[in-house]
């Protein structure tokens, strides 16, 4: 105990000392565990989520971009598909087609624009509100409304920029509905919405300043002037006057998930695409991930050498550290021996110290891993939408 | 309190030798020891602290023939029977005046820090006037009062022999006489016998005793 | 977490399974008579348009959106019929659109034009919605319907499937008696209140003007005059009523020289009897007003 007391008081007196020996020991023994288990959430949640999405439509291209943007809403782009691809694979019966349009932002939150059905998809329901309605209105990953402070009733405006550079691309005000709870996924970080409402965005779906009479407009002839303006809200008031132009099968998609119906039928799917000819490929998320991952740990090795080498280097800078705080030490031990302390004593006096050190700086290392664990998820998803 | 007899003495290294035919301090006795650098002062003190061991001859400090202990007991034995006074004063840095007073309880084998230690160590500080400084750490005291805080650690075990090594060599004129006056005193106190080591002859008079090692026989 | 949120959606759904009936939602009535005869009491049949308003034209509620949204299946009529369908979120995976089978037969309808700014003018093709009017399609309708109700609703497969004969053997008979109509109405030339029997035109080969009354109200002036100016172009001599009209309407008809009958379109719930005893009566109104 008089060890411990003694050491103690030594290191609060040289505290600065102590708190960089603390925290470089905290370091050493904490950047190993938490780059594994970034590590390993990382490969856990890029793999969970790729498994959960069995197969990804859209244009031939780079298969990593495609499965990217479909799977984890990357800013990656491949050129857009249009509605036609989804169709057709709705055509064939053997699986669910699930629209995917994620040109846009809001407030440096992507806006997704799909179907209800990727929600029943991913096993997600509102946590508050409920999923949109109609045209204008978005569902928020957790994540959002929690950055921006937003719930259902509020508003976001859509950016004006795009990733397809496509002209006629008006701010639309999206109003909330709901916010998903969080899932530790990349759903957490980007506004939903009807894939119909990302066209409006686009261009492809406008309404008109005068909403014309409903009886007028179902069979007459209606000529409007150029003085009709692009409506950046959708209202009770004008949605009735929102149309689409061009030929639905036209319209532009960013990818689309498809769920088969059994493996059979993903078979089945998969060999209808293999034709490089066709500007239309099939992926499976699971596999390129799975690549991906192995890629990933091949570089983590490195890393973990370089960790190695760096952690034996900074041990032994705090051994010398300690070595020289030893020998700052030696008069007091020589004036200890004198009063009687024995070996066992001198020897119970240093290691207290580096005791205390070690101790402390593996709380602070565990308090490191507890915090990067407890939100690893979160941690995760974040590094992930980097 | 001191009985030494025949004793002989050489380092390991080097061709010193200490030789004392014989050499007795009675109980409740303040001694000088005076002499040449190099002729064995500090060599007697620990002999007598029972720190190093002589080659032939016996030293008995009170009753206590040191040869017949093992090194654990001598220790046992320094630790409960002599303070010490060190003429760097020898306090840690990091701990306050009061820690280093009750030091040797914490580091002495045998020892014990108890209430009544603390009281003495109260006592002590109020007896050398340094009570009002017994939070503060030895960098912001004076070196007499460094010197006040050095010999309240040798006497909070209250020890019956006191060795002090040039305890006054670090102090002005003034501070040497007004601590020696107290080393003296509190030592009374507890009816401690003192053995100093000293080059000040000026202090000499205030010894009942002063061993001179140029008459020592001591050869160098 | 996401396995908690899961089977308790799945606990959720069996549970209201037990409960409640399957539910389909549709946008009009002959859709909502075609799932109640091939499923019987086996689903519970969402159709909320109130009586006043053309289901065509109606636009949902949140509240009602919220209930079609978690149908368990939804059945479009197509041809663009009920606009809303396409400004709703609804869950495709569920969607069924009855008319796909023929959607290369639809009929075009006049165009409307408008221009957005220095973009230019464009303009949308309008397109012929009552397409059950035509009883083959409305027997393909219901075949799609039907197809779809299996795959939603397995447990309900043979139900449908046991029921689908008569319901096709009833609109197959439905069919024969609108062309023996048809021919009974061979080179005559027929006003009809309203658009909405470019289909049953087309299918039995009628000469059909459509004029734009309100259903079961006395006309105004103007629209009296839009008739006459009508006959007098086309040489009508038949009225076809989508609703019936006060008798003083019928007999201002009378006076003018027409013969009328009312056919009703049935895109809402008859006040009396059903799609198919609803239709067969329009049909022998109009077999009345045909014969000499």
């Amino acid at each position: 105990m008089n060890a411990l007391y003694l050491a103690f008081a030594h290191l609060r007196w040289s505290w600065a000392r102590s708190l960089l020996l603390v925290a470089v020991g905290a370091v050493i023994l904490a950047v190993p565990l938490i780059s594994q288990t970034l590590l390993r959430g990382s490969e856990a949640a890029l793999t969970a989520r790729a498994e959960a999405t069995p197969l990804v439509l859209g244009s031939r291209g780079s298969r990593l971009d495609l499965a990217m943007s479909a799977v984890y809403f990357s800013p990656d782009r491949p050129d857009p598909v249009t509605m036609a691809a989804l169709e057709a694979v709705w055509d064939t019966r053997l699986g669910l087609p699930i629209p995917l349009h994620t040109a846009f932002e809001t407030g440096g939150a992507r806006i997704v624009g799909t179907s209800i059905d990727y929600f029943e998809f991913r096993g997600v329901a509102p946590a508050r509100g409920r999923i949109f309605g109609v045209l204008g209105e978005a569902v928020l990953g957790a994540r959002v409304a929690e950055r921006q402070g937003l719930g259902p009733g509020d508003t976001v405006i859509s950016s004006p920029e795009n990733l397809f550079d496509l002209d006629g691309v008006y701010p639309l005000e999206l109003r909330v509905t709901g916010v998903l709870p969080p899932t530790g996924t990349p759903d957490d970080d980007v506004v939903f919405t009807d894939v119909k409402t990302a066209w409006v965005i686009a261009g492809i779906g406008h309404g008109h300043e005068d909403a014309i009479p409903a009886a007028e407009a179902e069979d007459g002839n209606v000529t409007a002037d150029a003085a009709l303006v692009e409506y950046t809200t959708i209202t009770e008031a004008n949605i009735d006057s929102f149309h689409f132009h061009g030929a639905p099968e036209s319209y532009p998609l960013t990818a689309v998930i498809v769920v088969p119906d059994d493996a059979r039928a993903g078979t089945i799917l998969r060999g209808r695409y293999l034709d490089p000819g066709n500007p239309v490929q099939i992926v499976v998320p699971a596999e390129i991930v799975a690549g991906l991952v192995e890629r990933i740990f091949r570089i983590a090795t490195l890393l973990d050498a370089v960790t190695l080498v760096i952690g034996i280097a900074a041990l032994a800078a705090m051994g010398l550290a300690l070595f020289l705080s030893w020998r700052m030490r030696a008069p007091e031990m020589a004036t200890a021996w004198r009063l009687g302390a024995g070996r066992g004593m001198i020897a119970a006096l240093a290691l207290a110290e580096i005791a205390i050190l070690l101790g402390a700086a593996i709380c602070l290392a565990a308090i490191l891993v507890i915090a990067v664990q407890s939100h690893g998820d979160a941690l995760v998803a974040w590094l992930l939408a980097l | 309190m001191i009985e030494i007899a025949d004793l002989s003495f050489a380092y390991p290294v080097g061709r010193f030798r200490l030789a004392i035919p014989h050499l007795a301090v009675a109980e409740g006795a303040r001694v000088a020891v005076v002499g040449p650098s190099g002729t064995g002062k500090t060599t007697l003190l620990n002999l007598v602290s029972g720190i190093s061991r002589p080659e032939r001859g016996d030293v008995t400090v009170a009753g206590q023939d040191l040869a017949s202990l093992s090194e654990r007991q001598r220790r046992m034995f320094r630790a409960r029977n002599i303070g010490f006074v060190f003429q760097n004063f020898a306090l840690l840095d990091y701990l306050t005046a009061r820690e280093n007073i009750l030091y040797p309880c914490r580091v002495g084998p045998g020892l014990r820090l108890d209430r009544d230690v603390r009281d003495r160590a109260e006592d002590l500080a109020r007896a050398c006037g340094i009570a009002e400084r017994l939070g503060t750490r030895p960098g912001a005291l004076s070196q007499g009062e460094q010197q006040r805080v050095a010999i309240c650690r040798a006497l909070v075990t209250q020890p019956r022999l006191i060795l002090a090594d040039e305890a006054t060599g670090n102090l002005d004129p003034a501070t040497k006489t007004q601590i020696l006056d107290l080393l003296f005193a509190r030592a009374q106190d507890c009816g401690a016998t003192i053995l100093a080591v000293t080059h000040d002859h000026a202090l000499l008079p205030r010894f009942d005793r002063v061993i001179d090692f140029a008459d020592l026989g001591a050869r160098p | 977490m996401r396995l908690d949120l899961i089977l308790a959606t799945f606990l959720a759904a069996g549970a209201a399974a037990a409960q409640e009936r399957p539910v389909v939602a549709v946008v009009n009535y002959p859709l909502a008579y075609f799932a109640e005869r091939l499923a019987g009491d086996g689903v519970q049949v969402l159709f909320d348009v109130p009586e006043d308003r053309d289901p065509a034209l109606w636009r949902p509620m949140p509240n009602q959106i919220a209930a079609i949204q978690q149908a368990d299946l939804v059945a479009l009529n197509g041809a663009g019929y009920a606009g809303w369908t396409t400004r709703v979120s609804l869950p495709r995976a569920r969607l069924v659109d009855t008319s796909a089978p023929f959607a290369g037969g639809y009929i075009p309808t006049e165009t409307i034009t408008h221009s957005h700014g220095a973009d230019g003018a464009h303009s949308h093709t309008g397109m012929a919605s009552h397409t059950w009017l035509d009883f083959e399609q409305a027997a393909t309708q219901a075949v799609t319907l039907g197809g779809a109700m299996t795959r939603a609703m397995p447990d309900l497969a043979e139900t449908v499937e046991a029921n689908a004969g008569a319901l096709a053997a009833d609109l197959a008979a439905l069919d024969a008696r609108a062309a023996e109509v048809g021919r009974a109405l061979d080179g005559r030339v027929i006003a009809a209140t309203h658009p909405r029997y470019q289909y049953f035109a087309r299918a039995y080969k009628l000469e059909i003007h459509a004029l734009d009354w309100a259903a079961g109200e006395m006309p105004d002036a103007g629209q009296w005059a839009a008739l006459e100016a009508l006959v007098d172009e086309t040489g009508a001599d038949l009225l076809i009523w989508e609703a019936a009209p006060p008798d003083a309407a019928r007999a201002r008809v009378a006076s003018m020289g027409l013969d009328d009958a009312v056919l009703p379109p049935l895109a809402h719930r008859p006040a009396e009897g059903d799609f198919l005893s609803a239709m067969q009566a329009g049909l022998d109104d109009l077999a009345r007003a045909a014969a000499p």
